[in-house]
């Protein structure tokens, strides 16, 4: 109808024939989205705030992070979080020491080496296995892999306590292989070919040019996914809560039982503290602890790809 | 662990070969010119014997023959879709990669069956090097783009010279002497083709197959790569695939045409048509289908 008097009515033909309101709900709606995410966030900074600051306003910065000893309920209590951080620490150096080497090789594998058609089965069955519940993982590290270890602990040494991290740091690991190892293979699958065949008319061989062209190319992936590897290993609850034990020990020796950040946080949070005591603001003070870290870690990771990533095209 | 004579098989350090480009007396611009004698009088670097090329079941090129000579500069030409690129990527063995690929007939590399069972590919393609269609740099550094073929080939001292002398050998050198360590994608076009082209001579490859490498360029990038080309005749055997056939007329000492047949199923397969001495076959070609595609009337 308004096209129709196009040719004739010259100057409003090119004016939009009607509003198109459409478009501004859309956009309204996937901003919105995008707020949830950052409101969230906000969310959380905000509700842990008070409480932490109560916390720290008694307990000086200089024994939250010095202290070796973490008995907040004990009387008279002691708040050094350094054993929390160290069992952390353990755990997740563990884990990664799993899941990055096994998950680079198996993406390697998957966008380098296999057929399109093992890939086309491979690749669903290790996303289902990044999908297993975590409790499940905890339960198996817990009732299987720990009597393993003692099993086979070689030589006359103690072997691993019943609860450890060695365990849960290694079952850790293996829980985030899948994760590591989908999203580098979506990084090497998206480096374009004929980068690869570049490097192949050179006289490389199948490895070389995984090792010298694609992974430096999917850099950038590759360490987003160990960045986000490290994230879910710092931030595992279950496994370390079931199978590293709930004992606060300063220690980086991954066969003795120790509690990691989250591991508190859930045992406390479980437990019967009163919500306005003291006490349950701890749970606030290594939440933020937590959440701090790894926000460094994030805004850390996002710097270094920066710096050192390979932009093709 | 190779216990078998084949020259082709796994390698064992670079063979050095003289320096590419460099300094020298300039070549007569007129290459048809140049061919001394008689094609039977020139060493042959490659035979093609009966070859046909299938991907799966379909026959993408049927029945070729053809002989290459050394160090000159033989065009291939034809219709898009007649078979070019994967007669080109027999040469160097670079078909392997594409699953389903198969080989009819026979191609030998100075009378060594460049498929027997001894022959290692990646052998091959250190020896016959390859420059694609769109630059393809690596994203890396100008100096790591051309250390990258010696690297992997072992090498690890004399770079630098390697480096510059495969550079100066491209007609790149005194473009690109400051900012080696520069990022190679931030050249131009051009600038990138020739990159990639001094990447392959690192290597001191004895050919250079080059797959349409001036299609993504302008007239003045591609009258750089085609003067490199005549320098490079020097040292290298050429072998182009070219869709313009001025180029082919000005650069080559040796054009072959291709088209594509269609058999009685309707499916299209490419055939080597005619395969001559560049200017006769520009000036006195013996196919009428030939004459046909390069009066323009078909193509
Ligand atoms: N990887 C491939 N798989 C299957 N068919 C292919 C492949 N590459 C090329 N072909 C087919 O082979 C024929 C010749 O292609 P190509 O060698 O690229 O021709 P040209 O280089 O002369 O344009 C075409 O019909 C093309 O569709
Ligand atoms: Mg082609």
């Amino acid at each position: 109808m308004a096209s129709a008097s196009a040719g004739s009515a010259a100057g409003s033909s090119l004016r939009r024939s009607r509003p198109r309101y459409g478009e501004a709900v859309i956009k309204g709606l996937l901003l919105a989205a995008a707020l949830v995410s950052v409101a969230t966030t906000v969310g959380i900074v905000a509700s842990l705030l008070p409480p932490a600051l109560r916390f720290f306003g008694e307990v000086g910065f200089g024994e939250f992070f010095g202290g070796t000893e973490w008995t907040p309920l004990f009387k008279p209590p002691s708040y050094g979080v350094l054993p929390l951080i160290t069992a952390t620490l353990t755990t997740t150096a563990l884990a990664i020491s799993v899941a990055v080497p096994i998950g680079l090789a198996a993406a390697t594998y998957l966008s380098e080496y296999a057929t399109p058609r093992t890939r086309k089965v491979l690749k669903p069955v290790l996303e289902v296995l990044a999908g297993i519940p975590t409790v499940v993982y905890g339960f198996f590290a817990l009732t299987f892999f720990t009597p393993l270890l003692r099993d086979l602990w070689p030589g006359s040494g103690e072997g691993p306590e019943i609860f450890n991290g060695l365990s849960a740091g290694l079952i850790m690991g293996v829980m985030i292989v899948p994760t590591v190892a989908s999203l580098s293979e979506d990084a090497m699958s998206a480096v374009p070919q004929s980068l690869r065949q570049g490097a192949y008319a050179l006289g490389s061989t199948r490895r070389l040019v995984s090792i010298r062209v694609v992974l430096p190319a999917a850099l950038s992936g590759i360490v987003a996914a160990i960045v986000l590897a490290i994230s879910r290993a710092v931030g595992e609850t279950m496994i370390v809560a079931i199978a590293a034990g709930l004992k606060p020990e300063f220690t980086l020796n991954p066969l003795q039982a120790m509690q990691t950040m989250t591991g508190y946080i859930a045992a406390a949070g479980e437990g019967d503290l009163p919500v306005a005591s003291f006490d349950y603001t701890t749970i606030f003070a290594v939440g933020l602890l937590l959440f701090v870290l790894t926000f460094a870690m994030n805004f850390l990771s996002i710097r270094l790809v920066r710096k050192y990533r390979e932009v093709y095209e | 662990m190779t216990t078998t004579s084949s020259r082709l098989s796994t390698s064992q350090g670079v063979p050095v070969t003289g320096r590419p480009g460099g300094a020298g007396p300039v070549q007569p611009t007129v290459v048809n010119d140049a061919v001394e004698g008689p094609f039977d009088l020139v060493d042959t670097v490659f035979e093609v014997a009966d070859v046909s090329v299938f991907y799966g079941d379909y026959e993408a090129v049927r029945n070729v023959d053809m002989k290459i000579g050394k160090r000159r500069i033989t065009a291939m030409i034809g219709p898009s879709g007649c078979g070019k690129s994967t007669l080109l990527r027999c040469f160097n063995r670079m078909n392997d990669l594409i699953p389903g690929t198969r080989l009819g007939g026979k191609i030998t590399f100075h009378g060594e069956d460049l498929y027997g069972d001894h022959v290692d590919p990646i052998e091959v393609r250190r020896r016959i090097g390859m420059v694609f269609q769109k630059p393809n740099p690596f994203p890396k550094s100008i100096y790591d783009n051309i250390a990258y073929g010696p690297r992997v080939n072992g090498v690890k001292r004399g770079l630098d010279d390697l480096v510059e002398e495969a550079l100066v050998g491209a007609a790149l050198w005194d473009e690109v002497k400051d900012k080696l360590k520069q990022n190679a994608l931030a050249l131009s076009g051009g600038q990138q083709q020739r990159l990639c082209i001094a990447r392959t001579i690192a290597v001191k490859p004895e050919v250079i197959l080059m797959d349409e490498p001036c299609s993504a360029l302008d007239p003045i990038a591609t009258a750089k790569i085609e003067d490199l080309m005549q320098n490079l005749t020097r040292d290298y055997t050429i072998v182009i695939v070219t869709h313009n056939m001025q180029q082919a007329a000005r650069v080559s000492h040796r054009t072959a045409f291709f088209t594509a047949d269609v058999d009685r199923e309707g499916v299209r397969h490419g055939r080597l048509v005619e395969y001559d001495e560049t200017s006769k076959l520009f000036t006195t070609p013996s196919d009428e289908r030939t004459e046909a595609y390069i009066t323009g009337r078909f193509g």
